[in-house]
């Protein structure tokens, strides 16, 4: 995090969570940034990256695993999705790299 | 020769098993149409503090890594 910080960045948590669930999420896990609650799915379904769930026989559908580097103005950099996705060091290393100068 | 055969119908399978692997496992992701140099769709959504947090108030001031997850309280 203190890598990010450096670098310009903030990272933002997006899930279908109610704001109270990401709250107690946010305290259990300790993190210092926001985790954002996407209750009725719309920046899912923008993102394209609804994914089907089946619990016990029931149809669900919840968020892909993505991680995506948005630059200072505003376009996507990066694009990782899966279970890839849940390491950060590539998303880290590319805005670490935008932060630098451009020569 | 028979053996050859054998060697050369067990390759091709392996090879077919192969791709339908491949096929299964790009289905399993939710792929977004988003591609890198896209403008990211702006959005406004509730943060774990009830206050509202919009994605273009950081244009021209931070960089943001949109991180999705599934569901909290679990494992990623």
């Amino acid at each position: 995090m203190a890598k990010l910080e450096a670098s310009d960045t903030v990272v933002l948590g997006i899930s279908l969570d109610s704001p109270a669930a990401n709250a107690a999420f946010a305290k259990q896990i300790a993190v210092t940034f926001p985790l954002l609650s996407d209750m009725n799915r719309k920046v899912l379904t923008a993102y394209g990256i609804l994914k089907p769930y089946d619990v016990k026989g029931d149809k669900y559908e919840w968020a892909e695993r993505t991680t995506i580097v948005v630059d200072k103005e505003g376009k996507i950099q990066h694009v990782e999705q899966g279970n890839g996705a849940v390491n950060p060091n590539s998303a880290v290393a590319i805005c670490t790299d935008l932060h630098k100068p451009k020569s | 020769m028979k053996r050859i055969v054998t060697a050369v119908v067990g390759l091709l399978l392996l090879m077919l098993a192969g791709q339908f692997s491949a096929t299964a496992q790009e289905d399993a992701i939710a792929k977004t149409n988003l591609k890198v140099g896209d403008v990211a769709p702006d959005f406004t959504l509730l943060a774990n503090d009830w206050q509202p947090v919009k994605l273009s108030d950081f244009r021209g001031k931070k960089n943001v890594i949109l991180a999705f997850y599934v569901l909290a309280f679990t494992d990623g």
